[in-house]
């Protein structure tokens, strides 16, 4: 008797979970967490690695690049055009190359993208659909336009003579920024996704956790940009 | 005591005692208010324009790199925390243990880098 009702209750409870599966991204697990966000956090950390290995090599390229130019090594000065080479002879590192109130102005159309992504989660968790579909389609506008001005700060340091080829330092700076960018138009590509499925009309609270994982994504490559700006940026 | 129905609440949706959509609830229940995350932004917003104001201030050596990666710190731990609901999920899941691991995989990570920027002399200050 208790075997059956045992059953019927681990009956009651698949069917529960099956169901809910549907509906959600997947079941909670002993953490407390459903596996796909305990899955993101884990493809999250195994972006943390990348970036750390791409954010130390340039730090390392940085160093070893000041101190060649100003040794006035000519395998290094020989890779860029004099007047910039004296430049940064003059101020001792390659502080006068960045523009730094346009890349802090992208910074905060960034962190201002990810507001407007938690936004997006509050509505949809909340039924909103017309305020989840202007926040999420507000976050991937921002996020092309801080793709369209780091293309332009791309365009403007190779037109200076910071090419990708030339030396470590160009190498080093465009794959981590570079790498950064993909990781923006990737999550832009999600945030469209979304905004069709929302249009569709199948966006709702149940799928609140789908936003939730995007935004987790998009949150993270915008730190990943406040850990860019202070230590590429900032930090001559 | 907060805390402990948080802790009771996500044990209960582990072993499937509530359905999942209480467990959600739970979640959402304890994410920040909009005003919160308003709150937030600004913090962000303001750190990022002493961060600036501070780079062209005329300071050097550890007088500018220890209040910038300061301001950077609390910045990723605002975004983390707050946006990516860490500091909540934390609580969730019972994670005074995983708060430390948490802490102490960060801590160690930051020593790590000093140490191979101190040995190969590129430490910014």
């Amino acid at each position: 008797m208790s075997d059956v009702a045992v059953a019927q209750g681990v009956e009651t409870h698949d069917a529960h979970a099956g169901a809910s599966d549907g509906e959600h991204a997947g079941h909670r697990t002993s953490l407390g967490l459903s596996n796909m966000k305990l899955a993101m956090w884990l493809f999250l950390a195994s972006e943390c690695l990348l970036f750390g290995a791409l954010i130390s090599t340039f730090l390392l390229s940085k160093a070893n690049f000041i101190t060649e130019v100003l040794a006035g090594n000519p395998n290094v000065t020989s890779t860029m055009p004099a007047e910039l080479i004296e430049e940064f002879q003059a101020a001792g590192s390659v502080e006068p190359f960045w523009d730094i109130p346009f890349t802090s102005a992208s910074s905060f159309i960034l962190l201002m993208s990810s507001l407007t992504m938690v936004l997006a989660h509050k509505a949809v968790s909340e039924d909103d659909d017309l305020q989840t579909k202007v926040w999420l389609a507000a976050t991937a506008l921002l996020g092309s336009t801080f793709i369209a001005g780091q293309v332009y700060e791309f365009t403007a340091f190779y037109r200076e003579g910071l090419t990708y080829g030339g030396n470590l330092y160009g190498s080093s700076f465009y794959t981590l920024t570079g790498f950064h960018g993909v990781h923006v138009s990737g999550g832009i590509l999600m945030l469209l996704s979304l905004l069709f499925v929302a249009f569709r009309g199948k966006l709702n609270s149940s799928r609140a956790e789908t936003v939730e994982l995007v935004g987790l994504y998009w949150h993270f490559v915008d730190i990943v940009w406040v850990l860019i700006f202070t230590i590429v940026y900032l930090i001559p | 005591m907060a805390d402990s129905t948080v802790i009771t609440e996500a044990a209960h949706g582990a072993h499937g005692d509530v359905s999942h959509d209480d467990g959600s609830h739970a979640e959402h229940a304890h994410h920040p208010t909009e005003r919160q995350y308003w709150i937030v932004f600004v913090a962000l917003a303001v750190l990022t324009a002493i961060e600036v104001a501070w780079s062209y201030a005329g300071f050097e050596g550890a007088a500018l790199v220890v209040p910038l990666l300061s301001m950077m710190a609390v910045k990723f731990l605002l975004v983390a925390g707050a946006f990516m609901h860490l500091y909540f999920d934390l609580k969730i899941i019972n994670g005074r243990v995983f708060s430390w691991a948490f802490g102490f995989a960060l801590l160690l990570a930051v020593i790590v880098y000093f140490v191979v920027f101190a040995a190969f002399d590129s430490l910014p200050f």
